[in-house]
């Protein structure tokens, strides 16, 4: 894996780079050149399959992370290419042309958090969520509960129990939950 | 198909009881509840062999949502075999009159299911598994998934548990067979007779409603 690593650098430029196992490592890069990077290892170093397309919420930070596991069949070693983009207007390049089911991910994603993936097909068309009109709901400014109490009723005598505040109770120690 | 003098509806446009209070168990014996002493007029008997012949006569949709339909598998297969009591699956709505909805049901299901619901043949039944249908189970906070099921479609007989095993859902059928041989097991009427409730409910939960009115 270091060697993978450090020839990444060379031609990429600065990343950030954890290996987390022998077989496994975590590569960050900046967006713009997420792409090439990943073109780079499909055509040139035998990563050619997509194992996974994800995206994460740092609102705090303002950003959407997005990763791309790519996986080696030969070594069968594994890198995750990380990019953070902005949170505003969230988009980024698709790799469609490079793995035809990244159109699925896209089009997920899209749903999920609200990035778009310019010239990807399949964009904005409804991949669970069917006639949804609320922001996205895997951002995490989405709030779950008061959706639900708005659109979906249920039935009623359901009790519901906090965690945090039960814990709180049970254990009788506030600073143990962190906030 | 003159089925009159079975047990009379709840009122018009009030809420469905879909877990309507069970009768009393009888023994199971041939005929439903026990003999009236006196015999009963040939309608009465009559809808009384039909409602025997249609509790031996359950053929299940082979359809799943959500984690409850992991257990349907064992049970229709060589583990707990359903089919040693006279109930099978079939692959098409067209084909089946029992509807079994294994638990969550997200909205873009639902529409699926009463698309399937609607094309079934009746006199036709709900077994609604698992806490999820009952009251959202442990995704009642999920945005994507309804908390009760008989507001949007009428449900037989429920069978709590998360996830319930085989031998519930064996029990559940045959609480089934006894609703019907009773002439208890009346959903599809009851969904029939207050269409427009049931609709109301499902256009405000549905909200890119493109389905037509009925899918006969
Ligand atoms: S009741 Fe439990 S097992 Fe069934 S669908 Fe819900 S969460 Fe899954």
């Amino acid at each position: 894996m270091k060697e993978i690593l450090k020839e990444i650098e060379e031609r990429f430029g600065p990343i950030w780079e954890r290996v987390q196992r022998p077989k496994l490592a975590q590569v960050g890069i900046e967006p713009a050149k997420a792409v090439p990077l990943l073109t780079w290892l499909k055509e040139h170093r035998g990563y050619v399959t997509l194992v996974h397309l994800s995206a994460v919420d740092w609102i705090e930070q303002g950003e959407f992370q997005l990763t791309w596991l790519l996986g080696n069949p030969e070594t069968e070693e594994r890198l995750m290419i990380c990019s953070r983009i902005d949170r505003e207007n969230p988009a980024a390049e698709t790799v469609s042309g490079l793995w035809p089911q990244a159109v699925t991910y896209e089009q997920e994603i899209n749903e999920m958090f609200g990035v778009s993936f310019p010239g990807s097909p399949r964009q904005g068309v409804p991949f669970i969520l069917e006639g949804w009109k609320d922001i996205p709901p895997m951002r995490r400014d989405f709030d779950t509960v008061a959706f639900v109490e708005k659109h979906i009723p249920g039935r009623e005598g359901r009790k519901h129990i906090d965690t945090r505040t039960y814990i709180g109770e049970k254990f009788g120690e506030k600073g143990y939950l962190h906030d | 198909m003159d089925d009159k003098i079975v047990k009379p509806e709840p009122p018009l446009g009030g809420p469905p009881q879909g877990s309507r209070p069970h009768a009393p168990v009888g023994d199971g014996c041939f005929l439903g509840e026990e003999m009236k002493p006196q015999a009963p007029s040939y309608k009465e008997a009559l809808a009384r062999i039909k409602n025997w012949f249609r509790a031996n006569s359950l053929w299940v949709m082979a359809y799943g949502t959500g984690c409850g339909a992991i257990e349907l598998r064992p049970l229709a297969t060589a583990r707990f075999d359903m089919e040693r009591l006279g109930i099978a699956m079939r692959p098409t709505p067209r084909q089946s009159n029992v509807l079994i909805v294994s638990g969550y049901l997200a909205v873009k299901s639902l529409k699926r299911v009463i698309r399937s619901y609607e094309q079934m043949p009746s006199p036709k039944w709900i077994v609604a598994l698992g806490s999820c249908t009952i009251n959202g189970g442990m995704y009642w906070d999920s945005y994507n998934t309804i908390n009760r099921l008989d507001l949007y479609l009428p449900v037989d007989v429920y069978i709590n548990g998360c996830m319930p095993r085989p031998e519930a859902l064996v029990a559940g059928f045959q609480e089934l067979m006894r609703r019907i041989k009773k002439g208890e097991a009346d959903g599809w009427r009851h969904y029939m007779e207050n269409l427009d409730w049931y609709k109301e409910n499902q256009k405000k939960i549905i909200t890119d409603w493109d389905l037509p009115e009925y899918n006969w």
